[in-house]
């Protein structure tokens, strides 16, 4: 075990003291903020241009009605189509109202200069249509319809809890469960995939450098390649709890940047001065429904351990399991390039598993879920999926125990092999004869 | 002389040939022992065998009296002939790791490094990087690395390649002292002209064969060939004449071109004497004819040897 614990910590300190990993440590939650907060960002910014449309209605009733919206400004005109074209370019388009508009909504036609965004074309087919509908309704005369219809508006929320055994209620988002289990199953899944390539190179290198040959003397293969995958796994580790500290941290100081009761305030307000913005307003009720479920959800910490919890324990035995597959790998090949055939064993499983998660997102309790979150091989990208939206204890227990029983078995086969093709040189391997390697004594 | 390693018929098949067929051979403790073959011929593998990187088909191998067996190994150094050190690691830290992996304290390795580094002067290398040093630079790490926790065997496959002579003499000291403080060596090389300065025992190899074994003083003089050389102040000229009724066949008197040999007034000759005759009564020949300075048996250079060895003509 010491030297296990001397070769963990050589390449723990070698990995961590090594640029590349200073630099994705800090990167990557720069580009996971970005990832959230950049298309926000852009929608403010394509909000401030004006698309200017001219509309030329020849029913005459429209085109008085049409407001201006944030981001389109209507010109309404009487001249022809053919005297528009002459002449204007500078505009975004221009809108044909037919004259039988009325009873024909589909006589409706946007000619741009540019190409048109399905916004803008939502954005106007909708104004239209509420014209008209609103038209229709004045037709049956009944009185002070304008009041009557500000009447009805009725914005609904629905706040969602779920029942715990005992009957109490908590908070529960599903779009926090679809985000996390997105997230969180992604990152296992990239975790495994990058930190395992990362023994398998570590393994290569050390043949192809002959370091083995001079370590033959003091250590056992075993205890060299447990010493790297845990070494790296302690790596990852790191990089993780760096992030999650980085993460609260960052998401703090927006939180109070653009504090929750701000960005309520800001809504308010817009669509009170903004009548366009009225559907809007209904919606926010139910958006601040959500909000505080995300918000109840995510400070729960029985919420939080499970899934932080759960992401260590599958992370660090799916890794495991991984791991030593790639040690295998990298130790039966003389360069990096011989691995491709190789690595299918480990590559499918871990794509199989991604599919299964996008599928398990959509039903987190259905048969297909279940299965692959105890199978070892795709549990650990699985069950992250169904963590968030609770799972069995037992189901837990199991998958984690198949878990383990299968990496134990793992590390011990891939140790076999490894020892056999760490000083096998200048051949480039089957699959079959890896299997053959196991045998050997 | 006390054992050390006995190999006793080890057979080892690859795929396409046979790298060593039936070799045994016996280690003296407190030796260095010379592995001698041309390239191919199974000095590494028997070496990788003896490591237990790998195992033979058959045969056995004996360690201190008892068969070779994993716990072993720990007394092994083992300095590969290609070099094997982390390229991107500093050298103190990489020598520091692999000290420690050897059983060594922190402390004790740091310790015996220092000493080290000062003996071959290379206290400024402590913080660079392996990738920034020299072929032969890094050979003087690795050495150091070898030999640091003082194994009772140590195994060296092509010491002295990539060293200039200055740092190969001083390598072949340390292999000496080495020896001298007790260690075993081992010593795997086609470098004659090191062997004959470091080697106490040899084993040549050829073809997956042990085809020569034993003490290197007496290879050599077995071989000797019954060549003999005369070195006289006299008339060259009456000597061959005279000896052209002794009892032996005249070799070579080309070495009597040497200028600084003439300028001392003397001359050289060799001469065979076969088995049958008695030395003495072509000594009294000489002694007749000419003033006799030295007469001296010539013993073959360990390359001769090699050379006619591996030609199968010995």
């Amino acid at each position: 075990m010491g030297k296990i614990a001397i070769i963990a910590g050589r390449e723990f300190n070698e990995r961590v003291r090594k640029k590349s990993f200073i630099i994705t440590t800090i990167l990557m939650p720069i580009a996971f903020v970005a990832i959230m907060f950049v298309p926000v960002l852009m929608m403010n910014i394509q909000s401030d241009e004006k698309h200017e449309i001219v509309v030329v209605d020849q029913s005459g009733t429209i085109a008085p009605k049409m407001q201006d919206s944030a981001t389109i400004d209507y010109t309404s005109s009487d001249r022809t189509l053919e005297e528009l074209t002459a002449e204007q370019q500078d505009i975004f388009g221009i809108l044909i109202i037919g004259s039988d508009v009325a009873t024909n909504p589909s006589n409706v036609q946007l000619l741009t200069y540019e190409s048109s965004t399905i916004n803008i074309e939502s954005e106007i087919t909708d104004q239209i249509r509420t014209i008209l509908e609103a038209e229709k309704l004045k037709a049956y005369n009944i009185e002070d319809i304008d009041s009557i219809l500000e009447a009805i508006k009725t914005p609904v929320s629905l706040k969602v809890k779920q029942l715990g055994e005992s009957g109490e209620t908590k908070e529960s988002s599903s779009i926090l469960n679809i985000a996390l289990a997105y997230i969180f199953g992604f990152l296992i899944y990239m975790f495994v995939f990058l930190y395992g390539n990362m023994v398998m190179q570590g393994v290569i290198e050390e043949k192809s450098n002959k370091v083995m040959e001079v370590m033959v003397s003091s250590v056992k293969p075993f205890q060299l390649m447990m010493g790297k995958i845990l070494g790296i796994a302690s790596v990852a580790v790191t990089q993780f709890v760096i992030w999650v500290v980085f993460i609260l941290v960052v998401g703090g100081v927006a939180m109070s940047l653009f504090g929750v009761s701000d960005m309520m305030a800001a809504a308010t307000a817009s669509a009170a001065m903004d009548p366009a913005a009225m559907m809007g307003a209904a919606e926010m009720p139910a958006m601040d429904g959500e909000l505080l479920a995300v918000l109840g959800t995510i400070t729960d910490p029985t919420y939080l351990l499970r899934i932080l919890g759960g992401f260590l324990v599958y992370f660090i035995g799916g890794y495991l399991l991984y791991a030593a597959m790639f040690a295998a790998v990298g130790s039966a090949v003389d360069n990096e390039k011989d691995t491709n055939n190789l690595q299918l064993p480990i590559t499918i499983p871990l794509i199989l598993a991604i599919f299964v998660m996008m599928s398990a997102m959509q039903d987190p309790h259905g048969p297909l879920a279940f299965w692959f979150s105890l199978i070892p091989f795709t549990s650990p990208v699985v069950m992250m999926v169904r963590l968030p939206y609770g799972v069995p204890g037992w189901e837990l227990a199991l998958s984690i125990g198949l878990l383990v029983a299968t990496f134990v078995a793992m590390v011990y086969l891939a140790g076999k092999i490894y020892r056999v093709g760490v000083f096998m040189y200048g051949k480039k391997p089957t699959l079959g004869e890896l299997a053959k390697w196991i045998r050997y004594k | 002389m006390e054992e050390l390693i006995r190999v006793e018929n080890v057979t080892k098949r690859f795929a396409g040939h046979t790298a060593l067929d039936n070799v045994s051979l016996t280690i003296p403790r407190g030796v260095v022992y010379g592995l001698l073959g041309p390239n191919g011929a199974g000095k590494t593998t028997l070496i990788r065998i003896i490591n237990r990187i790998t195992a033979p088909d058959s045969g056995k191998v004996w360690f201190n009296g008892h068969p070779l067996s994993p716990a072993d190994v720990p007394h092994i150094g083992y300095l590969p002939e290609e070099r094997g050190l982390y390229k991107t690691m500093k050298v103190g830290e990489q020598a520091l790791y692999f000290a420690q992996l050897k059983g060594l304290s922190k402390a004790e390795a740091t310790r015996r490094l220092k000493a080290w580094f000062v003996k071959f002067g290379i206290e400024s290398w402590w913080n660079k990087k392996v990738s920034e040093l020299s072929k032969g630079m890094a050979q003087k790490v690795q050495f150091i690395v070898t030999v640091l926790h003082e194994p009772e065997l140590l195994i060296f496959d092509e010491p002295f390649s990539g060293f200039d002579p200055i740092n190969a003499n001083l390598l072949k000291e340390e292999i000496l002292a080495l020896r001298d403080k007790g260690a075993t060596v081992i010593f795997s090389t086609h470098n004659m002209s090191s062997v004959e300065e470091v080697c106490d025992h040899i084993t040549l190899i050829n073809k997956s064969h042990n085809i020569l074994s034993g003490s290197l003083n007496e290879i050599r003089r077995s071989h000797g060939g019954n060549i003999f050389e005369i070195d006289h102040r006299g008339s060259q000229e009456a000597l061959v004449a005279a000896l052209a009724a002794a009892p032996c066949t005249l070799l070579d008197t080309s070495i009597s071109d040497d200028e600084a040999v003439q300028s001392a007034g003397s001359s050289l000759l060799k001469i065979h004497i076969p088995n049958d005759e008695d030395v003495r009564d072509v000594v009294a020949i000489i002694n007749n004819h000419t003033s006799l300075r030295s007469f001296r048996e010539v013993i073959p250079s360990m390359n001769d040897i090699f050379i006619r060895a591996v030609a199968g003509k010995l």
